[in-house]
This record gives C-alpha cells, sequence and structure tokens, in this order.
C-alpha cells in the first residue's frame, strides 16, 4: 500500500528531516511511527499525502509514485488518503454532521451518496446520537472522532494521523487508538505517529521509530514504545 | 456538476458577500463608479462619432467653374474620378435662385443688381474622410476656378472624438487598476476568513478550481452588482442629458434608440463581472497557495 525506497528529505534551510528511509506498510496494517520530538515523523507523514516532496528516493502510494505526481492529480491522491491531526481542525459553525458532510461536498458528491454516507461513518466512530452538535459542545475525544469520521468518510484505503491523542487524556486517548485499530481491521491502512508511550505499549502492535531522521527499528508484530 | 455541488458553491460564494460586508459595498461601489465614467466617455465619445459621421457623409464639394470653362467636357472628365460618388451641375441662375429662397430676399431685385455667381458643379465623394484628396484633384481641372467644402467642422469633431477617447482610456485605466485592486483584497480577507476551511478542502482532495470557484463567484458577482448599479445610473442620466441637449442645442442630435440603450445595460453589466472575475482572479493568484 505504501512504500518507501531510500527516501530523504532536506529542507531548503538545510535541515536533513530524513534520510535513507525503506518501510512498507501493507493494506489493512496498522502500524505505530514514534521518535522524539524533531525526528521526523510529521515529514514522513507528510510525504505520504504530498504535502511535500522527496528530495531523495521514491515514495509509492497505492501503486502510484507520488514524487512523479503532477500538481493536478494531488487532489485525487488525497482521496486515497485521510488524514488527522492533534488540532482537529474542525469548522466550529457547522454541525458534527455538516463537517462530515462538508468533505464530500468539496468532491463533488451528489446528495443521496451524502446522506448515506455521513450517518454510517457516524455510526461507526460512535456519534450517531451527536450529529446535530456543534463541535465546541464535544469534548476532545468526540472531536477527534468527528475528524476521523471526516477523514473517512470517503472511504479512502490509507488513514494517516499525526498524533491524534497529543490533546486527549489517557483514557481517552486508548478509545481513540482502539478506534484506528478497528478501523485498520475493515482493511483500511493507518499509521498513526504518536509520543505516547502507554498506549504504544499496550496495543503491541508494529512499531517504526526514528531518530532524527533515520529509521532505528521496525519491530513487525509486539512492539513496545522502548526497544527490548 | 451535481445539484449538490452547486448549492455547496452557491452558499460559499454569498455567505463570504454577506461576511464581507462594507468591503463588498466598497467594491461594489468601486465597479458602479469605474463603469459609469466608462459609460459616460463611452456615450460621449459614440454620439461625436455619429455626428461626425454624419457631417462628414453630407460633405459636398463645391467646384466653381472659371469664366470660359467647357461645362459638358468638365462634367465628362470629372466623372472619370472614382472617388467621386455623385455629381450635379448648379448653374449661376439655379444658385442665385437658391440663395435667395434660403435666406428670403427678393430674386428679382437680386436679378436686377447682376448674378455674381459662378456656374458650379457640386461634387459628393464616396468616402468622406477622403474629401480633401478628391477636392485638390478636382481643383487641378483647367476650367475650375475655386474649390470649396465644410471640412472644418467635421475635421474638428472627429479629433475631439479621439481625444475623448483617450481621456476616457485613461480615467478607465486608473479606474479600472482600483477596481481590481479593491476586489483583490476583499478576495484576500475572504482567504483568510476561509483559511481553515481551505485547508481542510485541500486535505481531503478537492481540486484546485473547486476551492477558486466560490471565489470567483464572488468577484463576478460584486461586478455584476457594481455593473448595474452603473446601468441604472447611466441610463436615465442619459435620458436626463438628451432632453436637456434637445431644448437648448437643438442642432445636436444624440443617438437615443432602444438597441444602444440595450447594448449599454448589457455591456454596463458585462464589463462589471469582467472586472469583478479578473479582480478576483488576481486576487487567488497572489494570495491563495495551490495544494
Ligand atoms: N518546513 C520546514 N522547514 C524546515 N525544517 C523543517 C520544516 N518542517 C520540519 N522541519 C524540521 O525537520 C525536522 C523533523 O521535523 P518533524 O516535524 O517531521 O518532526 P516530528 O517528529 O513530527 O516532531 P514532533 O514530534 O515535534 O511533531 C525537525 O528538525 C524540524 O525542525
Ligand atoms: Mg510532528
Amino acid at each position: 500500500m505504501i512504500h518507501f525506497q531510500d527516501v530523504s528529505v532536506l529542507y531548503p534551510d538545510g535541515t536533513q528531516a530524513l534520510s535513507g528511509v525503506d518501510l512498507h506498510f501493507e493494506r489493512g496494517e496498522f502500524a505505530f511511527l514514534t521518535g522524539a520530538s524533531g525526528s521526523g515523523k510529521s515529514t514522513l507523514l507528510e510525504l505520504i499525502y504530498r504535502e511535500i516532496e522527496p528530495t531523495g528516493g521514491q515514495v509509492i502510494v497505492d501503486g502510484q509514485d507520488v514524487s512523479q505526481l503532477p500538481r493536478h492529480l494531488v487532489p485525487l491522491l488525497r482521496r486515497k488518503v485521510g488524514v488527522i491531526f492533534q488540532d482537529f481542525r474542525l469548522l466550529p459553525q457547522r454541525t458534527v454532521w455538516e463537517n462530515v458532510g462538508f468533505a464530500l461536498d468539496v468532491i463533488g458528491t451528489s446528495r443521496r451518496d451524502k446522506h448515506r454516507k455521513v450517518p454510517l461513518v457516524l455510526e461507526l466512530v460512535g456519534l450517531g446520537d451527536r450529529a446535530d452538535s456543534y463541535p465546541d459542545h464535544l469534548s476532545g475525544g468526540e472531536q477527534q472522532r468527528v475528524c476521523i469520521a471526516r477523514a473517512l468518510v470517503n472511504t479512502p484505503p490509507l488513514l494517516i494521523a499525526d498524533e491524534p491523542t497529543g490533546n486527549l487524556d489517557p483514557a481517552i486517548s486508548r478509545t481513540i487508538v482502539q478506534l484506528l485499530a478497528d478501523i485498520a481491521e475493515r482493511g483500511t491502512t493507518v499509521v498513526c505517529a504518536t509520543h505516547d508511550t502507554n498506549i504504544v505499549d499496550i496495543m503491541q502492535r508494529r512499531v517504526v521509530e526514528l531518530v532524527q531522521g533515520v529509521v532505528v527499528r521496525d519491530a513487525k508484530e509486539g512492539g513496545g514504545y522502548h526497544a527490548a | 456538476m451535481r445539484l449538490n455541488t452547486v448549492e455547496f458553491l452557491l452558499t460559499q460564494a454569498w455567505s463570504a458577500i454577506v461576511r464581507n460586508g462594507a468591503i463588498s459595498g466598497a467594491a461594489i461601489t468601486n465597479v458602479a463608479v469605474a463603469l459609469c465614467v466608462l459609460g459616460a466617455f463611452a456615450l460621449t465619445a459614440f454620439n461625436l462619432d455619429q455626428q461626425a459621421r454624419s457631417q462628414a457623409a453630407a460633405v459636398e464639394i463645391t467646384a466653381d467653374l472659371g469664366k470660359g470653362a467647357k461645362k459638358d467636357d468638365l462634367d465628362k472628365a470629372l466623372r472619370q474620378d472614382p472617388g467621386l460618388r455623385s455629381l450635379r451641375f448648379v448653374s449661376k441662375n439655379d444658385a442665385l435662385r437658391d440663395l435667395a429662397q434660403r435666406w428670403d430676399l427678393d430674386l428679382s431685385a437680386l436679378e436686377r443688381i447682376g448674378n455674381p455667381l459662378p456656374d458650379s458643379f457640386h461634387v459628393v465623394p464616396v468616402d468622406p474622410h477622403q474629401v480633401d484628396a478628391l477636392a485638390a484633384r478636382i481643383e487641378q481641372f483647367d476650367g475650375i476656378a475655386d474649390v470649396r467644402y465644410a471640412e472644418q467642422t467635421t475635421q474638428r469633431l472627429l479629433t475631439l472624438a479621439r481625444g475623448i477617447k483617450l481621456a476616457g482610456l485613461i480615467a478607465v485605466l486608473v479606474l479600472g487598476t482600483a477596481t481590481l485592486l479593491l476586489v483583490s483584497v476583499t478576495i484576500r480577507l475572504t482567504i483568510y476568513a476561509r483559511r481553515r476551511e481551505i485547508r481542510i478542502m485541500q486535505l481531503v482532495g478537492a481540486t484546485n478550481w473547486f476551492i477558486r470557484i466560490p471565489f470567483l463567484l464572488e468577484g463576478t458577482f460584486q461586478g455584476a452588482a457594481g455593473g448595474v448599479v452603473a446601468m441604472i445610473l447611466l441610463l436615465p442620466g442619459y435620458s436626463y442629458v438628451q432632453d436637456v441637449i434637445e431644448s437648448s442645442l437643438p442642432f445636436l442630435k444624440l443617438v437615443y434608440s432602444p438597441q444602444m440603450l440595450a447594448l449599454l445595460a448589457v455591456g454596463t453589466v458585462l464589463f462589471g463581472c469582467f472586472f469583478g472575475g479578473l479582480g478576483s482572479l488576481i486576487g487567488l493568484q497572489r494570495h491563495l497557495r495551490d495544494v
């Protein structure tokens, strides 16, 4: 699903954010991406949805070389990659339902499809009964669920999460990460960058660890936050 | 495009216009002022042009015959000129009768004094703008004593029309630039107000054009609204000026036809749309980062 081949990223200011990264993520896989602040986690994820381009190597997403992708096709790539962030990025003037529907409106979905898909995905993230609430009236965990719903409503094969629990307390964080793991069970590839030692240790899933832009560990299954 | 999509794009554009209230109003006013000035200049230039044209069309060269000139030979020779549309001989007696009639004089009294007028040819050129050249050629003929034509008023009108067009062009350039700037400022404000939405749109895979359309609609709407305001001011304004001129300067005839008024109305609104659309394109180009 995602292939990194000898990928490096050198920012214009001279920061070597990634170097020699070789990684593969299968369809339906769930993986954590760990590492200290500034180790290159966000940079690696941004390559996947073509927020940035690699300065060396290849990034292949769903069979497509992202670095070769012409600009006008970037939106089509983005439709295959759902992205969620630490800072939710919801629209405060729109209800939960509208926030999720917005993602469909802007890619030209018909009203019928929208009315079919939005309730399904809200049900999936456990917000079936909060559809008409505004984001400000929701807890942090609920807001992140709205983001997940928005990222998934177009049923992308990939879900990218950049520190999705950064603003949440430990108990809520666990339920969110469990939701992401459940989503992976349904066949979506999920890559989740996190600082959260606890969660990584509890989940015991694949862990890719970065140190200063280099992959130093790729524990296939049952990885903890720290190398054993 | 799907109905849902059209509705989405229109709602986006409309809410931006409402949110930007005051500055939208300023942009619309600016478009209206620019178009009023443009329209006033266009109307003035157009009328001067028409006036000059109708004068030019009536241009007639009067070629006086010298003593002992052979009228029939000259007639034949002059008709060879390809720049000549028609030629009419006016004898000195006819000329005297015309004069008497025009000024309401007593013909027999005039005849008693003795007729001072010469025989003449009245010549109409094919192209009024070539009247100079034709007159010069006619003057060359043996037997033609003098050549006269009313060229000066025509030339002056044409020069004036050219001047007005130039002044209009400059005014439109200045006002047009101001308009484009104002519209692009409102677009910039909207981009700023919408930056979160735009970011989300880009992340979930909206195309660049899809993101731009509401902004283009917003600018085009402002332009169209300005155009309508200008039209509402220009049409009655023109008819008022026409009334005034009709009563005070009856020899001046302003062009006033339903076709022209319709053209003016449609033209103003289209120009407004064009200015608005262009302004928002400029704003987008300068302030919206692509995906
Ligand atoms: N746009 C940029 N221009 C220059 N340098 C950048 C840019 N973005 C990130 N960097 C640098 O690249 C390195 C990796 O940054 P990145 O954001 O990928 O780290 P991270 O692992 O996500 O950190 P955090 O856990 O704090 O989010 C850092 O040294 C950072 O300062
Ligand atoms: Mg980061």
